[in-house]
């Protein structure tokens, strides 16, 4: 008999922790940004202030290419055809860009923060 | 050119201001030198493993698996350089010392591995493409020659140092890698999603910005961040003040004993 409120508990607790985390979850947008001929498609995306993003990368090239940004700190290298998650902010409204280092002339990218 | 030149010497300058200041350190220990070559050999085989199986490491842990590996293998450079300084000796003494050899090696190894892994992927990538090889290929020579000639450069300022002096600049310069190494991996779990992400504590960039040359060769030497989170440097000075305090536990245990 002592043990019920126990349980009750637990379940609360349970249901609190799965909608915590479905909310987190749920909150973190998503943006598909794709290399191909080592250019980044599209070259420019606009994410809201102060929200955490994930960026969802593929790299449709048969080379490896290191997606950088020291405006971001970010840096991760992404093997060829093949496809790999960054997440940036929250962040401050303003131009964060972005670049390729295996191939810096032609990979070039902006993060627009509004 | 100029990009594969910066590049090479960027990884390779890390994992020579290690290797240069564990050598001179060893000389003035009268250590053997054995760690050096195992540290490079295995440190070499690790890292092309680790290069050729990056796609798969990057899809572990819901496509975070390269921060999760490049931050696990930071940190324990971080622990094995803490270590080594913890196996230092006072006196320098020809006797064997285990720990020595041990966590010398294993900080090379582990360095090489992290270094040495985005410079395979990113050869790799050029022998696919012929049209860039040659201006790749002395590019990276002279970057990795560049970064090599600092290493030795540094290796001689340390030797022709006495005694007490190359303990003391030994250890701070280990201080800052192992700081810059247990930053950097905080970075990546940030960057995985692992550790929250926040605001920077200061920017610097108008003054010295991170895309410079200077910059990126300060960021590779002391790991220098214009903008960098408080986990970022909260462990930067765990990192730093971890090797020091691992020098000293023995003269703050026993305070009589030198």
């Amino acid at each position: 008999m002592q043990r019920q409120p126990n349980i009750r508990y637990w379940r609360w607790l349970t249901l609190f922790c799965s909608f915590y985390c479905s909310t987190l979850l749920a909150a973190t947008p998503v943006i598909e940004i794709s290399i191909k001929d080592h250019l980044f498609y599209p070259a420019e995306i606009t994410i809201p202030a102060n929200t955490k993003v994930k960026l969802f990368i593929r790299n449709l090239d048969p080379t490896a290419e290191e997606f950088e940004s020291y405006e971001l700190n970010r840096e991760k290298v992404i093997s060829g055809n093949s496809k790999t998650v960054i997440f940036i902010g929250p962040l401050p409204p303003g131009e964060y860009p972005f670049f390729g280092e295996f191939f810096p002339k032609t990979a070039q990218g902006k993060v627009r923060v509004k | 050119m100029i990009n594969a030149v910066i590049f090479v010497l960027q990884e390779t300058l890390e994992a020579a201001l290690l290797i240069s200041v564990l050598l001179a350190l060893s000389y003035q220990q009268k250590q053997p030198i054995h760690w050096l070559f195992t540290g490079l050999l295995c440190g070499l085989l690790f890292s092309a493993l680790y290069a050729a199986n990056m796609p798969t490491i990057s899809e572990w842990f819901d496509y975070v698996g390269q921060e999760v590996t490049n931050a696990s293998l930071q940190a324990a450079i971080t622990l094995f350089i803490c270590l080594y300084a913890f196996s230092l000796r006072r006196s320098s003494s020809p006797s064997p010392n285990p720990l020595f050899f041990i966590t010398a090696t294993m900080s090379v190894v582990c360095a090489i591995t992290v270094e040495g892994s985005e410079i395979f992927i990113y050869m790799t990538g050029f022998f696919q493409q012929k049209s860039h090889l040659q201006t790749i290929l002395i590019g990276s020579s002279i970057g990795f020659a560049i970064g090599l000639s600092i290493g030795v450069l540094l290796f001689y300022l340390l030797r022709n140092l006495n005694n007490k002096l190359l303990r003391f600049s030994g250890l701070c310069l280990l201080a800052l890698f192992a700081g810059n190494m247990l930053s950097q991996a905080t970075l990546q779990l940030t960057q995985a999603d692992w550790i929250p992400a926040a605001q920077a504590v200061w920017d610097s960039s108008q003054w010295l910005s991170e895309s410079s040359v200077t910059g990126r060769l300060l960021y590779a030497l002391i790991g220098y961040e214009a903008t960098p989170s408080m986990a970022q440097v909260v462990s930067y000075l765990l990192g730093a003040s971890g090797v020091l305090l691992f020098a000293n536990i023995k003269r703050l245990r026993n305070p009589l004993s030198s």
